[in-house]
């Protein structure tokens, strides 16, 4: 059921990063300020947003779960996190050798987004021993779907905490990648947004089949009676 | 009085009533943060604080030591059937929240009442500052009553109880901890209190608090379901 | 904020693209072995409830206490038989998607959406 157009999304999202990436080297023109190391920020950035966008959507998913009941909403809440904080992993980096790029360090605390990134990736990366805590599985989904929903309230809180603890003295890093970008450029942003956009819904479906066919293979071994295999049975959030 | 409004007196009655008789949290709460002071002022190798030294070195104290708190919170209920009786009563549920809530605000402050004065005792020069901070303190500890309570109820139903509070709790503080020692810092300057953005601190704080607060009510239900 | 020179500028840019082509490489490999695994499994439960069939046809009729489960006309002991044999060899297409089993004796279902729906 997930796996239908799996194809489809996967050749468009291969498309789209090519696309984008031809548009990065051969298109966009070079900061007036920062020259060849302002395109890691049709990288950075667009990993950045889907990230967010994916938080946000596991806590949507979450209040999805907690008003049906239906387990598959906790799977698409479970997995939504799980893929954006992959991303957010790769925001972090990327985001370090930007910065070392720009001020020679591996990383300033001066940049507010980027800390509010670090921090809200912090709080999704106890997503996982939180759950993985408790032992009772219908718990264990409701739970992990309250948690999804505070960490959501969390995220815009967080930014407007970090940037208001900014001094103003410091100017910001990145300003060049908001207002003011030629029309060049924010076709390129606009583009790799797209292609980092299909890529998560992608991976998420991907993830999301895989978990499927899991499921699956369960109720058919449960179903045929077969020997359970040896391994510690998993914990991990399952879909059927 | 409404069936909630009993209910919310009750337990809240009873858990503050058990505390007072046990002593069980309370003083290990105190003990911990003098304690921490004075690591603190090794650690540091200061014997005064101002500014944003003096503010850190507070709030992450006392930061620490409501953890110690919270991962007591629930544990009563947990292990005599509390939740058992409150999923039967025909009440509405978030009445434990509230009572629960209002508990460890309660705690809170009272922590703060012995807790403060002996850090005022440590590192400060004057208590002019301590009645900004108290009302400061007041907020920042609403949002961590309402958070506490929430990540407590889930905790103590978990495995890694004692690990959990710490680990999800401080990473949710960490607005609440922004806003809080951005109103204490310009309050512990040397020169006397200051107020710099004080107004601007306190509605994160409360806005913070109303967030947490309001999600807290909206989804308590779904935590006590079996 | 002066510009760093191409040479130089080039190395970051091209760790920061080299870091999320890891990541996904990763990723994908991860799933990969996933993958693999429910195919392995798949096909040793396919095996044995064709065992279970071929046995429960031959041998006593009700008697079969671990059998009654998967009665025929289920569609559940029927479907795995169903599955081609191992010489499946269709490609899995998508790209960097690289879904070659090591084994030399596996075969490749083309989507497990074909796991039948019970």
């Amino acid at each position: 059921m997930y796996g239908k157009g799996l194809r489809t999304l996967s050749i468009a999202t291969a498309a789209a990063l090519a696309v984008s990436l031809t548009l990065v080297f051969f298109y966009a023109p070079l900061d007036a300020d920062q020259g060849f190391v302002q395109k890691i920020f049709y990288l950075h950035v667009p990993l950045s947003i889907m990230a967010l966008v994916g938080f946000v959507l596991g806590g949507v998913f979450a209040v999805l779960h907690l008003r049906s009941g239906e387990g598959r909403w906790d799977a698409h809440s479970y997995v939504s996190i799980h893929i954006s904080v992959i991303f957010g992993v790769a925001v972090l980096i990327t985001g370090s050798i930007w910065a070392k790029a720009s001020w020679g360090h591996w990383w300033v605390w001066d940049e507010p987004t980027l800390v509010s990134f670090l921090i809200v990736f912090l709080m999704y990366a106890t997503y996982y021993p939180f759950r993985y805590a408790i032992e009772d599985r219908a718990r264990q989904a409701r739970y992990a779907s309250v948690f999804a929903i505070l960490a959501g309230a969390f995220v815009p809180l967080n930014f407007i905490a970090v940037r208001m603890a900014q001094s103003l003295v410091h100017p910001r890093v990145f300003a060049t990648a908001d207002g003011g970008l030629p029309g060049s450029m924010m076709l390129t942003f606009l583009v790799s947004l797209l292609a980092m956009g299909l890529l998560w819904m992608t991976l998420v479906r991907l993830e999301l089949t895989a978990k499927s066919a899991s499921g699956q293979l369960k109720r058919l071994r449960r179903a045929l009676d077969a020997p359970p295999r040896g391994e510690a049975p998993r914990i991990a959030p399952e879909v059927s | 009085m409404t069936p909630a409004r009993l209910a919310f007196a009750a337990i809240l009655g009873k858990d503050l009533r058990t505390e007072l008789r046990t002593l069980q949290s309370l003083p290990a709460m105190a003990l911990f943060a003098v304690t921490t002071f004075v690591i603190f002022r090794f650690g540091l190798d200061r014997t005064s604080l101002s500014g944003s030294l003096g503010a850190g070195v507070i709030w992450a104290t006392l930061l620490f030591a409501a953890i110690l708190g919270i991962n007591r919170l629930f544990v009563a209920e947990r292990a005599d059937g509390g939740f058992d009786a409150i999923r039967l009563a025909p009440i509405d549920r978030t009445a434990l929240f509230a009572a629960k809530a209002a508990a460890l605000l309660v705690y809170l402050l009272a922590l703060e009442l012995v807790v403060v004065p002996v850090f005022a005792v440590f590192f400060l020069d004057s208590a002019a500052a301590l009645p900004p901070l108290a009302a400061a303190l007041l907020l920042a500890d609403l949002g961590l009553a309402a958070t506490g309570t929430l990540i407590s109820s889930m905790a103590v139903n978990s495995r890694a109880r004692d690990l959990l509070v710490p680990l999800v709790l401080l990473p949710l503080a960490v607005p609440l901890s922004i806003a809080a020692t951005g109103a204490l810092e310009p309050l512990l300057a040397v020169g006397g209190p200051g107020y710099h953005r004080f107004g601007t601190w306190l509605a994160v704080l409360a806005l913070y608090d109303l967030v947490f607060l309001l999600v807290g009510y909206a989804v308590f239900d779904f935590l006590l379901e079996d | 904020m002066p510009a760093l020179p191409l040479d130089e500028a080039g190395k970051y840019v091209a760790g920061a693209y080299v870091v999320f082509v890891v990541l996904l490489v990763v990723y994908v490999a991860i799933m990969a072995t996933k993958l693999q695994r429910i195919e392995r499994e798949l096909r040793e439960l396919a095996g044995s409830a064709e065992q279970a069939k071929g046995s429960q046809g031959g041998g006593a009729g009700p008697g079969g206490s671990g059998r009654s489960r998967a009665e025929p006309g289920s569609p559940v002991a029927d479907a795995p038989s169903e599955q081609p044999p191992v010489d499946e060899t269709k490609p899995s297409s998508g790209p960097g998607h690289d879904l070659t089993p090591p084994g030399p004796d596996d075969g490749r279902a083309d989507h497990v959406e074909g796991v039948p729906r019970v």
